[in-house]
């Protein structure tokens, strides 16, 4: 009895584990569906700068801005964007591999480094390799919010022109669609001068319509869209991980919850196989018995 | 019929880094400038205008799903773009006019009338903040 009654025990341990796993798939999905139809609705913000920038790029505005200055990097800002949390996969664990290259690089051409870390699981990992994290932030969820972004990247942009880093990247997991997200390096900061920022096609045959006039001048304009344009950029990042994220557990939890299934299956054959044995064998006994009593 | 009254309308759009706040159709919207506000009525000519802080008022307004024929959004600063009878309105931060407290306004403009600046920049971005906070308080009051 007591083989086919601990793979009993085992087997309802797995149920649990399954209706668990099978839960957090459908949280995973309902929060991924909310979080891409953010990063769907600021893709207008996103869209508007660049034609605007276009616009600005296509009457030749002076491109000296301090944000656009290419400067040899001496001291440099990393921001690692992972998750709070783990059972998702290989999410946190992709994104950190991509950060430790970048900062295995950096020390190698001993380039001084500012690292910010987003999410409970990236610190961990980085402090594990005992790389010094100088800032780190865990408010970040599901539901990064702009103004919650918006002070970081001002730090970064004021860093930028005071001079104390000479450049930003940023490693995040870069969201492509359901079946492709990438764990990547972006360098925001210098930022691209705006010529290379306009969308082909389209922007083009609306400018050869149209001549702007500018209030107050378009290098006031350019000043100030700059920066809105960095913000802009980096708030894309918190939102591409925030959507890969949840997919990545999405995908995690689906197998986690497939594999129990097969799991239970598996041990429910080998149960009703002891069970029967153990019958077969207590039948046996009886006959024997009644046998032995005959004589 | 229809046709001719919509080519009569622009159409107002306000993006913000998170979504689109407003997408509808106006008669006439005002723009408040860094400057000062300007007017908008259809036909205007291209246009890019950098923004200040204060309220974008749009009147004459259909399709806005409420039924308001003016609609009130108390922008912090950003850009406008108006082109083609389309009024694109890009900022960090809008909020519809009706849901601010004056009271909250006022105590803000008050606390920063009391606040000490010293040096150049220190004083002239108190007087930004204090001229944000005055709009404000106008856009509260209605």
């Amino acid at each position: 009895m007591a083989k086919a009654r601990a793979l009993d025990r085992r087997r309802r341990s797995v149920r649990n584990i399954r209706k668990i796993t099978r839960t957090m798939e459908l949280i995973a999905t309902a929060r991924f569906k909310k979080a891409m139809d953010r990063s769907i609705a600021a893709r207008d913000y996103t869209r508007q700068l660049a034609k605007i920038l276009g616009n600005i790029a296509s009457v030749g505005a002076g491109v000296d801005h301090p944000l656009l200055a290419v400067r040899p990097t001496q001291r440099t800002a990393v921001l690692v964007l992972t998750g709070n949390r783990g059972l998702c996969g290989g999410y946190n664990s992709n994104v950190v591999r991509q950060a430790m290259a970048l900062l295995g690089q950096w020390s190698s051409e001993q380039v001084a480094t500012h690292v910010t870390v987003s999410g409970k699981r990236g610190i961990s990992a980085l402090r594990f390799r005992k790389i010094a994290i100088d800032e780190s932030h865990t408010s970040f969820e599901d539901k990064p919010a702009f103004a919650e972004v918006a002070p970081i990247g001002q730090a970064y942009l004021e860093a930028y022109c005071n001079g104390t880093i000479d450049r930003l990247d940023v490693v995040y997991t870069q969201f492509t669609n359901i079946a492709k997200q990438e764990a990547i390096v972006e360098t925001l900061l210098p930022l691209k001068p705006p010529q290379q920022e306009e969308e082909e096609g389209t922007e083009k045959a609306h400018l050869a319509s149209e001549e702007y006039d500018f209030y107050p001048s378009a290098e006031s304009i350019l000043e100030e869209i700059l920066p809105a344009s960095f913000q802009s950029r980096l708030f894309k990042c918190f939102l591409d991980a925030a959507v890969s994220e949840q997919v990545a557990r999405m995908v995690a939890m689906k197998g986690a919850t497939e594999n129990a299934s097969g799991l239970i299956r598996d041990l429910s054959r080998q149960y009703n196989r002891a069970r029967q044995s153990q019958i077969t064998g207590e039948i046996m006994e009886i006959l024997g018995g009644v046998e032995a009593l005959k004589k | 019929m229809a046709d001719q009254s919509s080519k009569r309308l622009l159409h107002c759009v306000i993006v913000t880094p998170e979504k689109t706040v407003l997408d509808l159709k106006a008669a006439a919207v005002s723009l408040p400038l860094d400057d000062g506000s300007r007017g908008v009525a259809v036909g205007h000519a291209p246009f890019i205008g950098r923004l200040g802080t204060g309220e974008v008022r749009m009147s004459g307004v259909t399709g806005g799903g409420s039924g308001q024929t003016s609609v009130r959004t108390f922008v912090e600063g950003g850009f406008a773009e108006i082109g083609q009878n389309t009024v694109t309105i890009i900022t960090q931060r809008a909020i519809d006019a009706g849901s601010l407290d004056p009271a909250e306004a006022a105590a803000e403009l008050k606390r920063l009338a009391a606040e000490q600046a010293t040096g150049d920049e220190a004083i002239e971005a108190r007087m930004m903040a204090e001229s944000a906070a005055r709009e404000r308080l106008r856009a509260a009051r209605g």
